[in-house]
C-alpha cells in the first residue's frame, strides 16, 4: 500500500518534471524505473544505471527504483551490478522502464557464513560451496541434507531407505574413517549438533531398524542457505570434529520492513518408484509346470506387493511472519508436514516452529541480542522393515516371496490368512501389517541466546549459549496371532525412552578493520564449551491377551519371566576448545587465512587430552593483476591453496578408560583403558581455481584435493584372555582420499523473456587404505542360508570396504548348479570392486520464459558396485514351489536347478551406476493478486521421477546397515523400504 | 575507552573461568576402576559362570568345532539352507582356513572365560570362590589346549600392554594339573543335585581327561600313553566311584532332561540353566531347534544330522538309541512316538499324534532317512535326509526362550569309560563299586544298564565305539577320534585329510596380529 503510494507520487513527480523539463530544458529528460531480481522479483539495491556513452549515472535505492536525467540523445541505459548479468536497455521514447536482472554464479560480494563468523566470498581461501534457497532441490523434504543432494561437487548424499524421515549417508570427499563416524558436522545457526538423536530403537529384530535422520527436526522451509566447508583451511576451525567436512545451516531471519506473511502449501501423492519383478500368477503356474512341481498352486490370483503399498498423500503447510526495523527484527514460522509412506500404515507427521529474533539496544545500538527458539514434534508410524531379521524376513521380503496363487485374505473373513499349508515359517505380509505396531514420538527444543557488544567500530564481542534438548519415546507391539516363532500365542510389546541434552557456551571476539589502504584484517578468536548427555531406559515383555487394548498400554499383564527392563546413562562428554582465525587481504589481490584450534575432550585418553589443529590458506586473485585488467572475458580468476589438519572424535565416551558394566545381578569388565587414545587426524591439501568468464556468464571452480587420515580409530581385539577382547586404539594404517572436483555454472541464454541457466558439478574420487596390518571383515549379508556371511573387507592396498566375494561363472548346463571360480565360493574369494563411487555428478538447469519457469535437478554416481542382497537370498530359485521367485530366473538357458544353493558371489554384485531425475518443477509466477496477495507462485513438482540405471534392485541409491563389530558397511541393499516417486502441487505467496 | 578496558578484562576473566573444566568423563551407569569398591567377587564369579555357559550352549562356536568335525554329526547344505558361505561344509570336510568364524569364535569365548575367572581373584574372593574361579579357568584352558595347543595365559590383569604368555602342549597340561591339584581341598564336595557348582568331583573328572590325553598333548600325530598317567586316571575314577554319590541313571535321558538337576544321579559338573535370563542362556533350546524340521514342534532349522554309519553302531535294544521318553514338561505324545535320542523315519505331531508332512514337497510324509550327503540337491528328499539326534529333550513346560536343562560337562558314565580306557591302555585295573576291575567288565556293566548285550571282548576300536554310543553329541567325539588316531581318516561323506595340520585348529589371525607370543599352528598360513 505504501509502495504504491510512493510509486504514485514518484510517477506524478516524474510526469510533472518531464512536462516541465520538456518546456524548459528541451535537451534533457528523466528516465525512471525499477530494477528487480528475476528469480523473486524483489528490488535490487545498489545497481549501477549508466547512460550509455556518457558518464551520467545513478544507483538504485533499497527498493530497486531509480531516477536518472539523461540527455535527449541518449538511447540506451546500461544496467550493471556485481553478481548480476549486465543489461543494456533501450529507452527510446520511454520514460519508465522495468528491468529484471539475472543473477549469475559467483556473487563475489555476497556475504558467506564461515565457521564462527562471516566473510565476503571474494576473501575466501578454502573450498566452500554455498547453496541458497533458490537452488535447493525442489519439492517436499523431511531433512536439510536432501536439499543439497547433487548440488555441490564432492558431496555425496544418499537416502539409505525410502522411509519418510529415514536416515541418510552424507560423504564429503569420500569416507576417511574405518570405524568412527563419516558423517559431516552440522552447525545450525551457530549451534553444533551432536549427530545423534533421541529417537529410541525398537526392542527386537522385527521392528524397523533404521535410526532415522538426526536432522529431521529442522524444517527445510526455514532454511535460507547452506554452506558446505570441504577442505581443511575452511574446516580446521572446527578442530577435532571437522575431518569429515562441515555443513553450516542458516535459517531465515526477519527482514527490516513491514511485517510480511509468507505462506506456502503443497499437496502431493507418492507411489513406489520401482516394483521388483517377480512372477505373476500365470507365470508362477508356468514355472511350477516347468519344474514339474505338483504342489504350490492354490488357485488364487494376488499381488502381494500391491497389497502392502498404496498411493500415499503428503501435505505440507508453512507460514512465516517476519518483519521489524534496523533495531529489532524477527521471524516466526510454523510448519506442518503430514507425509504418508508408500508402505501401508507408515507415516511421518511433523509440527515445527522456528522463532528467530535480533535486537539492538542502548542509544548507541551497540548491545545486540539474538534469541532463537526451534521447537519440533515429530510423530512416526514406523513400518516393520528391518535388515536384521532372521530367515522369516521382513514385510518386504514376505510380500515379494508370497505365493501369487494363494489368497491373502481368508475366504469368508476379512483378516489375513495364516495358512500352515504354505509353511509354518511363511508369514503373510498382510498379517505383518495388521498385527504389528510401532510408533515413535520425538520432541526437540533448541533455544539459543546470543548477546553481543560492539566494543568499537571494529571489535565486537559475542557470547552465545544454547541448549538442545530432545526427548523420544517409542512403543511397539506384535500381536500373538501372527505365526512368528516365539511370538505366536504370546505376543510382545515394548516401550523405550531416550533423552538427549546438549549445551553450548561460546565466546568470540571479532575484529574487522581496514588496517591501511591496502591491508584488511578479519580476525576472530574464541572459546567454546560443549557438553553432550544421553540417557534412556526401556522395557519389553511378552504373553499378552487380545482384549482390544494395545499391549504396550497394559504391560503389567505380561508374565514376570518374560519381562526385561534396562536403563543406561552414557558417560558425559565435554569438549572445550580455543580457536582463532585471521584473514589478511592485501589489496584484494592476495589473501592469507590462518586458523588454529585447540580441542580438549573428555573422550581423549589421559595422555592426549588436548589436540591442536592448524590450517593455512593462500589465495591469489589473478584477475586483479595488471596483465588481466583489460581482459574483458575474465571477470574473476582466483587461485587457492590450502593445507590443514582436522580431527575426528566420534568414538564412544569412556573408550579410553577401564569400565565395568552391570547385567542382571552381575558385574563384568567391558572395556580396557587406553590412556594414549586420541582423535583421528585428517590432513588435507587443496589446490583450486575459481573463475568467472564472459561477464559472469560462465562461472565455476576446479579443485584438486588430497585427504589423508592417520591414527585411524579402531576398536581392536586385545590379546586374549581379555574382557570381550576390545580396546580402542589408534591404528598404524591410513585412509587416503584424492580427487578432482569441477563445478561450472553457465547462463546459456539471456534475453528479456527467456533465461536459461545450466549448472553442473562433477567429482572424481579415489579411495585407498594403506599400512594396515591384517584385515577386518564387514558387510554382513543376510537371508536364508546366509548366516555369518561377510562380503566386505578393510585391508591395506584396497579401497575402504572393498568387496571380497566368490566369482560366479554361470550355471552348469547339466546339473543346473552354479559354477564358481576355484570351486567352492566360500574358500575362493577375490577382491571384486569397491562400493565407493568414483564419480559423482550433479546437473541443474532452470529455464524461464516470461512468467513460466522450469527447473530440473539430476544427480548420479558412477564407478561403484552394489550387492543386491534382496535378489541373492530372498528371491532365489529354491523358493519354488511354495514361494515366489525373481522373474529373471525363468526362461533363461541353462535352466537352474531348484536345489542350487544361493551363495554370496559376484552373481549379485551389480554395477551401481545411476543418473536420477531428483526433481523437476514447473512454476508459474502469477505475481501480485489484488491488493493483499503478493508474489503468488504456483508450481508442480515431481520428485524422484525416474532413474537411469542397470541396477536391478529397488533403487541404486541405497545403504542398508551391514555393520560388523562396529565397522560400517556400504552399498548393500537388503529388503529396504522402497523409494517413492512423488508429484506435488504447491502454491506460495506473501501477504 | 575506559569501559572498553573493563569489557576486555571481563572477557578474559570469563574465558579463564570457563576454561577451568577438568575434562574428566563421569560415569553414570557403569563403574570405573576406581569405583569398584562396590564390585564383589560373588558378582564376578556369577559372570564367570555365565560366560562359560555362553561358550558351550550355543550350537555355533565350540560345540560345532567339537562335533561337526567328527563322524557323529553332519550339517548338510540343503539347497539354500545351511549353506552359510560353506561354514558347515568346511568343518565336516576338514577344509577350514585360519579365519573360520566359528573356530575363531570358540577360541575367543574360551579365553574370555579365562579372563572372567581370573578377574574374580582380584576382588578378595573367599577361598571357595577362588577355588571355583580357578576351576572355571582350568576348564577353559583345557579346552583351548585341546583344540589349539597354544594357551595364552595372563597373570597381570591391569596392564594390557603386558602380553599374555603362551603355554604349549605338555607345559600347559602340567599347569592345569597343578591348578586343579592346588584347589582340590578348597572346592566344595559335589553331588548330582548341586553339580552346577564347581566341585571336587568335577575337578577329578577334568584331571582324568587331562591325564588320559596327556600323551596326545605331547604329540598329536603319534601319542603314547604311559602307565603312570593311566593309573592317575584310575585312582581319580575310584575316588569318584567310592564316594557312592553317583550311579548310572535308570533312564539314559534323565541326565539331560529339563529337571536333570533334580532327578539325574549321574551329573558331576553341569552348567546351570534356570529357565530365566537370570542364569543361563537361551541357547539350550538350540539343541532341539537345530535338528527339528520346520513342521515339527518346535519348528526348527532342519540342519544337524548324524551319519548312517554312526547310527548303525547301536543295537535296537540299546536305550541310548532313543525312543519314547516321558518327562516333566513333555508334550502329551499320545502315540508314544520317539522324542529323544535318534529321530528316524516318520515323525509325528507330539500333541495330536498325527503323522507330519514335509514342507517341500508338501505332500511328502516327513520321514527322516538314514541316507545323507554333505550337499543335498534332490528337491524331493533334501528336507528329510539324515537321522536327527536329541539328547537334551525340549522343555515345553517353560515358556520363553530360556530352558531349564542344565548342560552336562562331566557325568558318571564318562568317568567309568575313562577308567576302562585307562586300564586298556596300560593302567592297572582296580575294583571299585560294582562295575568290575577290567575294561571289559566296566564296559559291560554300562551296557547292561543301557539295555545293550554284553561284548565278548573289548579292544581299542570297540572302546572308541562304546564311547561313541554313550557320549554321542556331548562334544567328546573329536577328542576321542584324535586320541584313537582316527581323526584324519576318511569316513562316510568325508575324504581323508591331506597332511596332519587339521589335528589342531588355526589360531585366529586377529589374535596373531595383536599377540606376538603366539605363532600360527603348523600347516596354516
Amino acid at each position: 500500500m505504501l509502495m504504491s503510494c510512493k510509486n504514485l507520487l514518484k510517477t506524478a513527480a516524474v510526469i510533472i518534471l518531464l512536462s516541465v523539463s520538456q518546456l524548459i530544458i528541451a535537451q534533457e529528460r528523466v528516465v525512471s524505473g525499477r530494477v528487480t531480481d528475476s528469480k523473486d522479483t524483489s528490488g535490487v539495491p545498489g545497481v549501477t544505471i549508466t547512460a550509455k556513452g556518457t558518464k551520467t549515472g545513478t544507483a538504485t535505492k533499497n527498493d530497486g527504483t531509480f531516477t536518472l536525467s539523461v540527455g535527449s540523445n541518449v538511447t540506451t541505459l546500461v544496467i550493471s551490478s556485481v553478481g548480476y548479468a549486465t543489461q543494456e536497455v533501450s529507452i527510446g521514447g520511454k520514460t519508465s522502464i522495468e528491468v529484471s536482472l539475472v543473477a549469475t554464479g559467483g556473487n563475489l560480494n555476497e556475504v558467506v557464513v564461515t565457521g564462527y563468523g562471516t566473510a565476503r566470498r571474494k576473501d575466501l581461501t578454502g573450498a566452500t560451496a554455498t547453496v541458497r534457497e533458490k537452488d535447493f532441490n525442489k519439492g517436499v523434504y523431511t531433512s536439510p541434507d536432501q536439499l543439497i543432494q547433487g548440488k555441490a561437487a564432492g558431496v555425496l548424499v544418499i537416502n539409505n531407505t525410502g522411509q519418510p524421515g529415514g536416515s541418510s549417508t552424507i560423504r564429503i570427499r569420500g569416507s576417511s574413517s574405518i570405524r568412527s563416524g563419516n558423517q559431516p558436522l552440522f552447525v545450525v545457526d551457530g549451534v553444533p549438533l551432536s549427530g545423534g538423536s533421541a529417537r529410541p530403537g525398537g526392542s527386537g529384530a522385527d521392528y524397523g531398524n533404521d535410526g532415522g535422520n538426526p536432522l529431521a527436526f529442522i524444517n527445510p522451509t526455514d532454511i535460507a542457505s547452506m554452506e558446505i566447508l570441504k577442505d581443511a583451511s575452511a574446516t580446521a576451525i572446527y578442530g577435532s570434529r571437522g575431518a569429515n567436512g562441515v555443513i553450516l545451516i542458516s535459517t531465515k531471519k526477519g527482514k527490516s520492513g513491514v511485517p510480511t506473511v509468507d505462506v506456502s502449501a503443497s499437496v502431493g501423492v507418492s507411489n513406489v518408484l520401482k516394483k521388483l519383478e517377480v512372477l505373476d500368477p500365470g507365470e508362477f503356474r508356468q514355472a511350477l509346470k516347468d519344474y514339474s512341481q505338483t504342489s504350490g498352486d492354490y488357485g488364487g490370483n494376488v499381488d502381494a506387493f500391491d497389497a502392502i503399498t498404496r498411493s500415499a498423500f503428503t501435505q505440507n503447510y508453512n507460514v512465516a511472519v517476519g518483519g521489524g526495523n534496523e533495531n529489532a527484527r524477527y521471524r516466526i514460522s510454523a510448519g506442518y508436514l503430514n507425509q504418508q509412506g508408500v508402505i501401508e500404515n507408515s507415516r511421518l507427521n511433523k509440527l515445527s516452529t522456528n522463532i528467530t529474533s535480533s535486537f539492538k539496544f542502548l542509544e548507541s545500538k551497540k548491545l545486540g541480542l539474538d534469541i532463537n527458539l526451534l521447537v519440533t514434534q515429530s510423530d512416526e508410524k514406523i513400518a516393520p522393515i528391518s535388515a536384521f531379521v532372521g530367515f522369516t524376513g521382513n514385510l518386504i521380503s514376505q510380500a515379494l516371496q508370497w505365493n501369487p496363487t494363494h489368497p491373502l485374505i481368508k475366504p469368508g473373513t476379512d483378516s489375513a490368512w495364516i495358512d500352515p499349508a504354505v509353511g509354518a515359517t511363511t508369514i503373510n505380509p498382510l498379517a505383518t501389517l495388521n498385527y504389528f505396531d510401532d510408533k515413535a514420538k520425538v520432541n526437540t527444543i533448541i533455544a539459543t541466546i546470543t548477546p553481543s557488544y560492539q566494543i568499537t567500530k571494529d571489535l565486537k564481542y559475542q557470547f552465545s549459549y544454547s541448549i538442545n534438548r530432545q526427548v523420544g519415546v517409542r512403543r511397539g507391539q506384535l500381536n500373538k496371532i501372527i505365526n512368528v516363532t516365539g511370538i505366536e500365542g504370546r505376543g510382545a510389546a515394548f516401550i523405550n525412552n531416550q533423552e538427549q541434552t546438549n549445551t553450548q557456551l561460546t565466546n568470540t571476539l571479532n575484529y574487522n578493520k581496514q588496517l591501511s589502504s591496502k591491508f584488511n584484517l578479519n580476525a576472530v578468536a574464541g572459546h567454546e564449551w560443549l557438553t553432550f548427555d544421553t540417557k534412556g531406559n526401556g522395557m519389553n515383555a511378552q504373553d499378552f491377551a487380545n482384549v482390544g487394548l494395545d499391549y504396550y498400554d497394559i504391560m503389567q499383564y505380561s508374565t514376570q519371566t518374560s519381562r526385561n527392563i534396562y536403563s543406561f546413562a552414557n558417560p558425559t562428554t565435554e569438549l572445550q576448545s580455543f580457536f582463532a582465525r585471521a584473514i589478511v587481504n592485501y589489496n584484494d589481490r592476495f589473501l592469507v587465512t590462518g586458523t588454529i584450534r585447540a580441542d580438549g575432550s573428555t573422550r581423549f585418553g589421559e595422555n592426549n587430552k588436548y589436540g591442536y589443529f592448524p590450517s593455512l590458506g593462500v589465495a591469489w586473485n589473478i584477475s586483479r593483476e595488471d596483465f588481466l585488467a583489460n581482459a574483458n572475458a575474465v571477470s574473476n580468476l582466483k587461485l587457492r591453496l590450502g593445507w590443514g589438519q582436522t580431527g575426528n572424535q566420534e568414538f564412544p565416551s569412556g573408550a579410553s578408560l577401564d569400565r565395568f558394566g552391570l547385567g542382571q545381578q552381575s558385574i563384568s569388565q567391558t572395556n580396557y583403558g587406553n590412556p594414549d587414545l586420541k582423535w583421528e587426524t585428517t590432513t588435507t591439501a587443496n589446490v583450486g581455481v575459481d573463475f568467472s568468464l564472459f561477464k559472469d556468464r560462465l562461472t565455476g571452480s576446479v579443485d584438486y584435493f588430497n585427504k589423508k587420515t592417520t591414527d585411524v580409530l579402531f576398536e581392536q581385539t586385545i590379546a586374549q584372555p581379555a574382557p570381550s577382547g576390545k580396546i580402542w586404539v589408534n591404528l598404524d594404517g591410513e585412509v587416503v582420499n584424492t580427487g578432482v572436483e569441477i563445478m561450472i555454472t553457465g547462463n546459456v541464454m539471456r534475453s528479456k523473456d527467456i533465461n536459461w541457466n545450466l549448472s553442473t558439478n562433477v567429482s572424481f574420487m579415489d579411495n585407498t587404505v594403506n599400512g594396515l596390518t591384517g584385515f577386518y571383515e564387514t558387510g554382513a549379508l543376510r537371508g536364508q542360508g546366509f548366516s555369518n556371511v561377510f562380503g566386505q573387507r578393510v585391508i591395506a592396498g584396497q579401497p575402504l570396504n572393498v568387496w571380497y566375494l566368490g566369482k560366479f561363472e554361470g550355471i552348469d548346463k547339466t546339473t543346473g548348479q552354479s559354477i564358481y571360480t576355484g570351486g567352492d565360493p566360500s574358500v575362493n574369494k577375490f577382491y571384486v570392486g569397491s562400493p565407493n563411487p568414483k564419480t559423482l555428478l550433479g546437473i541443474s538447469t532452470d529455464f524461464s520464459y516470461k512468467k513460466l519457469t522450469a527447473t530440473i535437478n539430476m544427480n548420479g554416481a558412477f564407478g561403484h558396485y552394489l550387492f543386491n542382497n534382496t535378489a541373492a537370498s530372498v528371491l532365489g530359485i529354491g523358493n519354488l514351489p511354495n514361494r515366489n521367485i525373481a522373474k529373471s530366473l525363468i526362461g533363461v538357458e541353462p535352466k537352474e536347478a531348484l536345489s542350487n544353493a544361493p551363495a554370496p558371489s559376484t552373481r549379485n554384485l551389480e554395477k551401481g551406476n545411476y543418473l536420477k531425475m531428483t526433481n523437476a518443477t514447473i512454476s508459474y509466477r502469477v505475481g501480485n493478486v489484488g491488493k493483499s496477495i503478493k508474489n503468488l507462485n504456483i508450481s508442480l513438482t515431481g520428485q524422484n521421477l525416474f532413474v537411469i540405471t542397470n541396477y536391478t534392485g529397488f533403487d541404486p541409491e541405497v545403504n542398508t546397515d551391514g555393520a560388523n563389530g562396529g565397522i560400517p558397511s556400504f552399498g548393500i541393499e537388503y529388503i529396504p523400504y522402497p523409494s517413492a516417486r512423488t508429484i506435488h502441487l504447491g502454491i506460495t505467496f506473501s501477504l | 575507552m575506559k569501559h572498553n578496558k573493563i569489557l576486555v578484562s571481563f572477557f578474559i576473566v570469563a574465558l579463564v573461568f570457563f576454561s577451568c573444566t577438568k575434562l574428566d568423563e563421569r560415569f553414570r551407569s557403569e563403574l570405573q576402576q576406581g569405583n569398584t569398591a562396590s564390585v564383589t567377587a560373588a558378582q564376578l564369579l556369577t559372570s564367570a559362570y555365565q560366560s562359560i555357559q555362553g561358550t558351550f550352549q550355543g550350537n555355533g562356536n565350540l560345540i560345532s568345532s567339537a562335533q561337526v568335525t567328527s563322524d557323529e554329526t553332519i550339517v548338510p547344505t540343503r539347497a539354500g539352507d545351511w549353506d552359510d558361505n560353506g561354514l558347515w561344509r568346511q568343518l565336516f570336510l576338514h577344509s577350514w582356513n585360519a579365519d573360520h568364524s566359528y573356530l575363531s569364535g570358540a577360541y575367543s569365548s574360551l579365553l574370555g572365560t579365562q579372563f572372567a575367572a581370573s578377574n574374580v581373584l582380584q576382588f578378595s574372593p573367599s577361598p571357595q570362590q577362588a577355588a571355583e574361579a580357578r576351576f572355571l579357568r582350568a576348564l577353559s584352558m583345557y579346552w583351548v589346549l585341546d583344540g589349539w595347543d597354544q594357551v595364552p595365559y595372563r597373570e597381570n590383569l591391569t596392564d594390557y600392554k603386558i602380553l599374555p604368555k603362551t603355554l604349549k602342549g605338555t607345559a600347559a597340561a602340567d599347569f592345569i594339573i597343578s591348578e586343579l591339584t592346588a584347589i582340590m581341598s578348597t572346592l566344595p564336595d559335589g553331588s548330582p543335585t548341586s553339580a552346577y557348582v564347581a566341585n571336587k568331583d568335577g575337578a577329578r573328572a577334568l584331571l582324568m581327561r587331562i591325564y588320559l590325553n596327556k600323551g596326545v598333548y605331547a604329540s598329536r600325530t603319534a601319542p603314547t600313553f604311559n602307565a603312570a598317567d593311566m593309573n592317575q586316571v584310575i585312582t581319580l575314577a575310584d575316588q569318584i566311584i567310592n564316594s557312592n554319590k553317583y550311579a548310572l541313571n535308570d533312564n539314559f535321558f534323565d541326565a539331560f532332561a529339563p529337571d536333570n538337576d533334580v532327578k539325574s544321579k549321574e551329573n558331576i559338573f553341569t552348567l546351570l540353566n534356570t529357565g530365566t535370563s537370570a542364569r543361563g542362556t537361551d541357547a539350550m533350546r538350540g539343541f532341539q531347534y537345530m535338528v527339528n524340521h520346520y513342521n515339527m514342534n518346535p519348528g526348527g532349522w532342519n540342519g544337524w544330522s548324524t551319519l548312517s554309519n554312526f547310527y548303525a553302531k547301536f543295537e535296537a535294544t540299546d536305550q541310548r538309541i532313543g525312543g519314547y521318553y516321558n518327562y516333566a514338561g513333555a508334550l502329551p505324545n499320545p502315540g508314544h512316538n520317539t522324542n529323544a535320542g535318534f529321530l528316524i523315519g516318520q515323525q509325528y505331531d507330539l500333541t495330536t499324534g498325527t503323522a507330519l508332512k514335509a514342507r517341500n514337497p508338501a505332500t511328502a510324509p516327513l520321514a527322516f532317512t538314514p541316507a545323507v550327503k554333505i550337499r543335498e540337491t534332490d528337491p524331493n528328499t533334501l528336507e528329510m535326509a539324515g537321522i536327527r539326534a536329541v539328547k537334551y529333550v525340549f522343555d515345553y513346560g517353560t515358556t520363553g526362550d530360556f530352558k531349564k536343562n542344565d548342560y552336562v560337562m562331566f557325568r558318571f558314565a564318562d568317568v567309568l569309560l575313562m577308567k576302562a580306557e585307562a586300564i586298556l591302555r596300560g593302567g592297572t585295573g582296580t575294583a571299585a563299586g560294582t562295575y568290575g576291575n577290567t575294561a571289559l567288565a566296566i564296559v559291560n556293566s554300562i551296557r547292561a544298564k543301557r539295555g545293550a548285550t554284553a561284548l565278548a571282548s573289548v579292544d581299542l576300536n570297540a572302546m572308541l565305539d562304546e564311547r561313541g554310543r554313550e557320549m554321542y553329541w556331548e562334544s567328546s567325539r573329536r577328542q576321542d577320534l584324535i586320541r584313537f588316531g582316527k581323526y584324519l581318516q576318511a569316513w562316510q561323506e568325508k575324504p581323508a585329510d591331506a597332511g596332519t595340520k587339521n589335528l589342531l585348529f588355526p589360531i585366529p589371525s586377529n589374535q596373531l596380529a595383536v599377540n606376538p607370543n603366539l605363532t600360527q599352528n603348523p600347516g596354516y598360513n
